[in-house]
């Protein structure tokens, strides 16, 4: 049991993941790359270290994954454009400072392009349709300075969507009738505050919802009477942060519980203490740390996950509220 | 990774278990690679189908190739079968992928496969389509259901099971569906997937005058009553109770409610969930229905009476007790 954040062991074990190409469990998860790319650069820079990646390797990794037949991209060479894959890489290279590598043209086009007519988005051309795909939509338009290209009807008809899956206890689901679920919840969430129209979450309702997250041992479930996970730190406490409510559930339990479930000696994070580590959950306990106010770390910015200076200096920060930085001991 | 307790192995065991892995990592990269190269030549033949299907049991969450799997039977495949015969191909896709399920619950792609599959059944054969896809849709409600007694919070299942009974012909009744979820809470009261389910089912029932709606509230109230008897302290019944309660726009209902609460939380005084409703209720009173000026003082001690022991018996959420305390 540990009490402090083992940033150092965490720095090596992010540089350490692109040395297992003789694991098979390396060449299984080939589907998430871009995505554990992105996981892995976010929590490097909330912990001060975004130059342990080397820079422009990570820049050219980005630009292979371009899918020409799509306009976008997908999450390695060779694999199939999606938005989840599409947002990572522009999350990136915004991160970067390399967006002007991207052909906005054409990625703004795939992303309007899988808007379905009841306002949700469709994850690709085979049209599984999810929340998620909404916020991956917005946000990435957000972050290519093309959001204005959602307007008029497309917006509301976005924002329609988004109210239908708002259930009676707050929350959201991801798709019209699913139970409400806390990664849904901060998709929701934040794509609205990205909309400027915060005003469809029912506050106070949402807010006790999240706050009966935390279990007795201060982490934090997704959904009523399911076990805690690491993850939920940050799906629940950005909505949180967004709506100003981090207050309502006990800061000091629940960074306790991330950082137990830290591996001492192989560095990483897991989803809970004593199981296996990965780059997921490395990442959203870093990201639910920034916004607890650990000490040292960076601020998060819980509308985008991407470091907060970053989106403050693109002009995009919207309002939230996270718990004051402590001063290091 | 979720759920995979840590083992800390020796360098000599890690180098013993790459050693074995080795074979099957060379036969998994280049079978990838030969499936990857056949995609970007377009490759639409049945030999090409057949190694998705060895490269997707080896990893089912390959989504590219389950889109390459879907683009040669559209291209290369179904364009010359017999109608039976593609309805035949979907079936055989449907038990694979049933297969896959079962050790993969949670991945978006399988279900998806399914979706696609069910959509492609084809729509020119008059009744024969009618009475292939009635078959398929029913056989699917079967199959969700066995992942949801697998599972019961499963919510891939949950969503895909609402997606089935809107999509299959001659519309599941939601009469059926209230009688699944007594079924699963029954079971399980802490299932909130089901209480969930039920919250849009009922509102279905009567926002179609299929029942009545004071009659079956009245009913569902004592069934979650049962619920909270059975564990005050498992929140799913409570989220549940507060969907009955709404708004609280009946004086009668919300009155005879703190009555049963009050009554549970004498047996039960360190039950957070009973001072928590409690408090929540009284402050519906409190907007709605005050009729003088004691009552409302009288209100406003009660709940912070409520609010001052919640602080104490559950301090975690002490800064939001300490919020709605200021009236």
């Amino acid at each position: 049991m540990t009490s402090e954040l083992l940033i150092p062991l965490h720095v090596k074990y992010i540089q350490s993941l692109d040395n297992h190409k003789d694991d098979l469990a390396y060449h299984l998860t080939t589907h998430l790359r871009i995505n554990g790319i992105y996981w892995g650069l976010t929590s490097l820079c909330i912990m001060g270290h975004q130059d342990a990646l080397p820079r422009e390797e990570m820049i050219d990794f980005v630009m292979s994954c371009w899918d020409e037949k799509a306009g976008a991209f997908g999450p390695h060479p060779d694999h199939d454009a999606h938005l989840l894959s599409t947002l990572s890489a522009i999350q990136i290279l915004a991160t970067q400072k390399a967006l002007d590598r991207i052909d906005v043209k054409r990625v703004t086009d795939f992303l309007l392009s899988l808007q379905t007519a009841s306002g949700v988005f469709a994850g690709d051309r085979f049209g599984e349709t999810d929340t998620r795909f909404t916020y991956c939509a917005v946000n990435a338009l957000s972050l290519l300075g093309q959001l204005g290209k959602l307007e008029g009807d497309r917006k509301e008809r976005a924002i329609e969507h988004i109210k239908q899956c708002r259930n009676f206890d707050g929350g959201f689901g991801s798709s019209v009738g699913a139970e409400s679920h806390a990664g849904q919840i901060f998709v929701c969430v934040a794509a609205l505050a990205i909309l400027d129209r915060l005003e469809e979450v029912d506050v106070p309702t949402l807010a006790w919802w999240l706050s009966e997250r935390q279990l007795p041992n201060g982490g934090l479930n997704g959904r009523p009477e399911k076990l805690e996970d690491v993850c939920y730190s940050f799906w629940v406490l950005s909505a949180m942060a967004i709506l100003d409510k981090v207050t309502w559930i006990d800061a000091e339990k629940l960074t306790s519980f991330i950082l137990s479930a830290q591996d001492t000696e192989g560095g990483g994070i897991a989803d809970r203490p004593g199981d296996m580590v990965d780059v997921f959950h490395t990442h959203f306990g870093v990201a639910g740390l920034s916004l607890l106010g650990y000490p040292g770390l960076e601020d998060l910015d819980p509308v985008y996950c991407m470091p907060a200076k970053l989106i403050e200096e693109m002009g995009l920060r919207k309002q939230w509220t996270a718990l004051e930085r402590r001063k290091l001991p | 990774m979720h759920g995979v307790r840590r083992a800390r192995q020796t360098q000599e065991a890690i180098a013993a278990q790459k050693l074995k892995e080795k074979e099957k990592l060379q036969e998994y990269l280049s079978l990838t690679n030969d499936v990857l190269h056949r995609k970007k030549t377009n490759d639409f033949t049945q030999e090409a189908l057949a190694l998705t299907t060895r490269l997707l049991t080896a990893n089912p969450e390959f989504y590219s190739i389950w889109n390459y799997r879907r683009d040669i039977l559209t291209e290369g495949i179904f364009p010359q079968t017999s109608a039976k015969d593609v309805n035949d191909i979907l079936l055989a896709e449907l038990s694979l992928t049933m297969s896959f399920l079962r050790s993969h619950p949670k991945v978006y792609w399988i279900w998806n496969h399914r979706r696609w599959c069910l959509e492609h059944v084809p729509d020119d054969q008059g009744q024969q389509t009618i009475a292939w896809k009635q078959e398929n849709w029913s056989k699917e409600l079967y199959a969700v259901e066995k992942m949801l007694d697998a599972d019961a919070r499963n919510f891939h299942a949950w969503n895909y099971r609402r997606y089935v009974q809107a999509s299959m012909p001659g519309k599941y009744s939601d009469a059926d569906e209230l009688k699944y979820t007594t079924k699963k809470i029954e079971s399980n009261f802490s299932n909130f997937s089901a209480w969930h389910q039920r919250t849009k089912v009922l509102s279905s029932l009567w926002e179609t005058g299929t029942l009545d709606m004071a009659a079956s509230k009245d009913e569902e109230f004592e069934l979650v009553k049962q619920a909270l008897y059975v564990d005050p302290y498992d929140q799913s019944s409570w989220i549940y109770h507060r969907w009955l309660i709404g708004k609280g726009e009946d004086e009668g209902i919300l009155k005879r409610e703190i009555q049963v609460i009050e009554e549970l939380s004498e047996v039960e005084p360190d039950c957070k969930w009973c001072l928590e409703s409690l408090c929540h209720y009284k402050r519906l009173l409190l907007a709605s229905f005050t009729h003088n000026e004691d009552q409302r003082i009288a209100l406003v001690d009660a709940c912070q009476s409520l609010l001052s022991r919640l602080q104490s018996i559950d301090p975690y959420r002490r800064n939001r007790y300490l919020e709605l305390g200021e009236f």
